[in-house]
């Protein structure tokens, strides 16, 4: 008899098959008030990450991006500004609730034209090889299940020379900063979901996924695996969050 | 330092910048005419490099990837020097800013920034209203006129005083009669040099048979 493939759901060990609906209930729980929460626990400090982010983009005018797990559309906005009407950018989630309040979103911003909205699987994407100057993921690979799977995707619809921006939280080596943040992350995290999204075992997972997510150098060396080049990272604030970017060849 | 901060400070300036940009339609046009190009300005003491990319509205950056067309490269006083002034497109002439790249994006920016004229009032207004605004207006000019005439009669009062009253420094017509005189001592002088050198050749000089 075969052993069935496991994976990690924050703390717990769970059936690879199983994570993936298990973070889609997660995330069906907290969508509609997914832009608060983030402002809130992060203290709008998301908004600095995600405009670093931006900068090592190289994005320009024309350009074809993919926004995967793009959630609410922050970088999407974005975005859309840099390509302009010749560009595109495809804003894309795996969760259907958060898909409609990102697409709702940008349409109550006022962007459309060169957004197209798509429900996709970061680990089998709905697109062709070659087809993006510019891939990005803010805040969701911790949630997929096969993340070297997912990574040698986004290394397939990248163009030659194209390259690929994760933003994810990380690992921090200052220990009172580690001390202060698992502090805030075990305590006052799933208070403030139990308070405004009344889910607290939501943000528990939360607090547990970015902790069993792989830190800096792991993930560097995954990007390498995957067929990145010129695989590199940078810490902000103090490690909590890590930029890691990678070169198509 | 951690980029996060770096990130806080350009997010605010920027918006900033923007907002103020927002009520000179004059500049914000001239400075849109720059797009898409990036400035690199690059300040030398304390190291820090900031990148401006141009549009409809101003992108600060810490990082950029891609080409700048123009650096600006000095030090902070440098900077504060060149913004200080009216003229900015003559003051960055003088200026200890070296630019490379494209000078007319470096003079580009000093033309439009030299011409920038924010209505205040506009700003205010969206606050009060336009009866308010107006009056705060009226007496922000008025304000503004008393400060500037009262900080030019000081100057001028202290001069005097100094000059007159307590007779530490010359009139400028005295100071410049006095520095002629010097100049035209430094030339006999300069000249009485030469011939007691061309003397002091002919004696020196080997009598011919």
């Amino acid at each position: 008899m075969s052993e069935k493939k496991t994976t990690h759901f924050g703390y717990q060990t769970v059936d690879a098959e199983e994570k993936q609906g298990k973070v889609a209930e997660v995330f069906h729980s907290v969508a509609a008030k997914y832009d608060v929460m983030n402002d809130l626990m992060s203290f709008g400090v998301h908004r600095l990450w995600k405009r670093f982010t931006m900068e090592f983009t190289g994005a320009r005018k024309g350009d074809h991006v993919l926004d995967i797990a793009g959630g609410t559309g922050d970088l999407t906005m974005k975005f859309s500004d840099l390509v302009g009407p010749e560009g595109k950018v495809v804003l894309a989630d795996i969760n259907d609730s958060m898909l409609k309040v990102g697409r709702d979103r940008l349409l109550d911003k006022g962007y459309s034209g060169n957004i197209e909205c798509v429900q996709a699987n970061a680990e089998c994407l709905p697109f062709n090889d070659n087809s993006f100057d510019v891939v990005t993921m803010a805040f969701g690979l911790r949630n997929v299940t096969d993340k070297d799977q997912a990574l040698r995707e986004f290394n397939r619809v990248l163009k030659p020379g194209g390259r690929l921006l994760v933003l994810e939280f990380s690992k921090t080596n200052n220990p009172l900063l580690k001390k202060a943040y698992d502090l805030y992350s075990f305590t006052a995290l799933p208070f403030m979901g139990k308070l405004i999204t009344n889910d607290a075992d939501s943000y528990r997972y939360l607090a547990e996924s970015i902790r069993m997510h792989p830190g800096q150098d792991e993930l560097k060396t995954m990007f390498e695996q995957a067929g990145f080049a010129n695989c590199e990272y940078h810490n902000l604030t103090g490690g909590i969050v890590a930029l890691h970017k990678g070169i198509k060849p | 330092m951690d980029q996060t901060l770096v990130q806080g400070a350009l997010a605010s300036a920027q918006s900033i910048v923007n907002k103020a940009l927002s009520y000179d339609a004059a500049t914000a046009q001239k400075l849109s005419a720059l797009a898409p190009k990036v400035l690199a300005i690059e300040i030398t003491q304390p190291a820090f490099v900031i990148y401006v990319q141009f549009g409809e509205q101003l992108r600060f950056m810490a990082h950029h990837e891609g080409e700048t067309q123009a650096k600006l490269q000095g030090d902070l006083q440098a900077f504060i020097n060149l913004a200080s002034h009216k003229d900015k497109h003559a003051a960055l002439m003088k200026s200890d800013i070296q630019i490379q790249g494209s000078s007319q994006l470096a003079m580009g920016l000093a033309d439009a920034m030299s011409d920038l004229d924010i209505d205040f009032e506009a700003m205010i207004s969206e606050l009060t209203g336009p009866v308010v605004a107006h009056v705060v207006g009226k007496n922000l000019r008025r304000l503004g006129g008393w400060l500037k005439g009262t900080s030019e009669k000081l100057k001028q009062d202290s001069v005097e005083y100094v000059r007159d009253e307590l007779q530490l420094a010359p009139h400028k017509l005295e100071g410049e009669t006095r520095f002629n005189q010097i100049h035209k001592l430094k030339l006999d002088t300069d000249r009485l040099e030469a011939r007691i050198n061309r003397l002091a050749t002919q004696l020196n000089k080997p009598k011919s048979l």
